[in-house]
């Protein structure tokens, strides 16, 4: 549905060029979500503009819905445009309309005659939830609020494709997953191809099908989100999932941590589940074999694209001899341990 | 004070009024697209022209340093043959626009500058053409500071209007130069100005009151 082919894009500034995007290639078959996530600076912005064309790229081919939009004249791209939806960080409503008014603003560019308006616009806040807010204005909503207003007001004219650049990032986190469920809402009952870009893993786990990495303007690595997840190849994607799995140690264990072995002192471990791991009842197993008790301290377990997948943090009651031994246990295992210290 | 005189007044701050508003209007007409077409042909705008925006903005320049004074002066022979004479209220309509104009050019901008960027990427994303985004995105959206504009227009108009009537373009300024520079009667000159004040008083009240009613951020 979205095909980009070799996208390079450079930025002059006087004398110097500055290259953000250097043969970028992906596709995001009919129906799916597709997540490219990146740092900031990484290029992922100027990415999706590319897409419709609302930064022009400098070589390459944007072809959306089978129509290759570089050869367009601006009256055409203007028209393919309307089947292209697209959404903010910061939303972009006009804030000198109402809600309804925002929402009609996309049927109004094409004309419509005023009864439909106002039926399309009905269903459409209906749908992201909004029925009572029709006379609103922006100032006066929430960010989540208005999110939706800008989803309703993109899908009023029935885009085939939605282009998500941060939607989530200006939101906190319990209305990120409510704008999140609405999209993958959205996708299915629609069959809406969406096209998105973050910096959080966590958005591209909850909603996405497939993944690519952006990196100084490069696709480093892209794939199936389980596949990425399970097998990440470069340092970055193994960054972005640690970052959805970041676990910090208690405040009064890091006052009692020591580094070597000592008297009353016990081992605390950092277990790391990916893909590769076996998926086994792993604590209950090292505890019948060798004897040893786990206190789990803090834990973050997560399900993506049929993996399992997470870290552990555990204090370990048993002798030394038990201890290392349940440490072999675990890494025949493929779980990754990390032997923080002792407390 | 006689019954001629209030007369004599309430004429002249009734052309006053007429010279201040109709030229504010006819100046609008002129600097509001100038204004917008100096904003849409900026670097990095919808219809961005490096050339076409340099020679607005250097003929709008050009405009704005000559004194107003000596604008009316200047203008004298296209001001006769457009309304036929170059005394009267009529006759200081045309310079007043034409001064008003590319001052009127530049606030527009500047109030089209502060709508957020966004916006207009908002809707080019929906498709919408360079038209459609001047009247469905910007001028709604600076709609409360282009109305902050248009009292501060409205304001420097009249005392433009007065600095006419030194040159016989009737209303309160030429009331007041007559009785009160020639003549020097200072009761005349000071009820000349308390109108005056009043009448900049007046406009910034409305101005301030419709741009509140409008403004939604």
């Amino acid at each position: 549905m979205i095909e980009l082919r070799n996208i390079t894009k450079k930025f002059f500034q006087k004398t110097r060029a500055i290259t953000a995007l250097s043969g970028v290639s992906l596709t995001v078959p009919e129906g799916k979500i597709f997540g490219v996530i990146g740092s900031s600076g990484a290029g992922k912005s100027t990415l999706i503009r590319c897409v419709n064309l609302l930064e022009k790229p400098t070589s390459g081919e944007v072809i959306v819905d089978g129509q290759n939009l570089m050869d367009l004249s601006p009256k055409q791209l203007a028209k393919a445009r309307r089947h292209i939806g697209m959404i903010f960080q910061h939303f972009n409503l006009l804030s000198s309309r109402t809600v309804f008014e925002n929402v009609a603003f996309s049927l109004e560019l094409d004309h419509t005659p005023k009864a439909e308006i106002e039926k399309r616009v009905t269903e459409l806040l209906d749908l992201v939830g909004l029925n009572e807010k029709h006379h609103d204005y922006p100032v006066n909503l929430s960010g989540g609020q208005k999110q939706r207003v800008a989803i309703a007001r993109t899908l009023a004219s029935n885009p085939k494709v939605l282009l998500c650049d941060e939607a989530t990032s200006a939101l906190d986190p319990a209305t990120t997953k409510s704008i999140l469920a609405l999209l993958k809402d959205i996708n299915k009952r629609l069959n809406i191809t969406i096209l998105l870009i973050t910096h959080e893993m966590e958005v591209v786990k909850d909603i996405c099908d497939e993944v690519a990495v952006i990196s100084e303007g490069k696709l480093i690595e892209q794939g199936a989100v389980s596949e990425i997840f399970s097998h990440p190849k470069t340092e970055l994607a193994k960054a972005f999932i640690a970052s959805a799995l970041s676990l910090d140690i208690p405040a009064d264990y890091k006052e009692r941590l020591v580094s070597a072995p000592a008297e009353n002192k016990r081992p605390l471990l950092k277990l790391e589940f990916t893909g590769q791991s076996v998926d086994d009842p792993v604590l209950s197993e090292v505890a019948r074999l060798f004897q040893i008790d786990s206190n789990v301290i803090s834990a973050r377990m997560d399900y993506a694209g049929g993996i399992k997948f997470g870290v552990m943090l555990i204090e370990v009651f048993g002798t030394q001899e038990n201890s290392l031994q349940a440490i072999e246990f675990y890494k025949s295992k493929n779980i990754k341990v990390e032997v923080i210290g002792y407390v | 004070m006689s019954d001629s005189m209030i007369l004599l007044l309430a004429k002249g701050a009734w052309e006053t009024i007429v010279m201040t508003f109709v030229s504010g209007f006819f100046g609008f007409l002129i600097g509001l697209p100038t204004g917008v077409l100096l904003f849409m042909t900026r670097k990095g705008q919808v219809l961005e022209h490096k050339t076409f925006n340099h020679t607005i903005s250097i003929i709008v320049n050009i405009f704005r340093s000559i004194p107003f004074i000596i604008l009316i002066v200047w203008m004298i022979p296209f001001t006769r043959a457009l309304v036929g004479t170059s005394i009267g209220v009529e006759a200081a309509i045309v310079p007043l626009s034409i001064g008003a104009a590319p001052f009127i050019a530049r606030l527009i901008e500047n109030s089209l500058i502060e709508v957020p960027g966004g916006l207009v990427e908002a809707a080019r994303a929906m498709g919408a053409t360079p038209f459609q985004i001047v009247y469905k995105v910007l001028l709604p959206e600076a709609l409360p500071s282009i109305l902050n504009s248009a009292s501060v227009t409205l304001i420097t108009l009249v005392g433009y209007s007065a600095m006419g009537g030194a040159v016989g373009a009737g209303g309160l300024g030429q009331i007041g130069y007559q009785y009160g520079y020639v003549g020097y009667d200072v009761f005349v000159m000071n009820t000349v100005l308390v109108l005056l004040i009043a009448l900049v008083f007046i406009i910034q009240f409305l101005g301030d009151f419709i741009a509140k009613r409008v403004d939604h951020r």
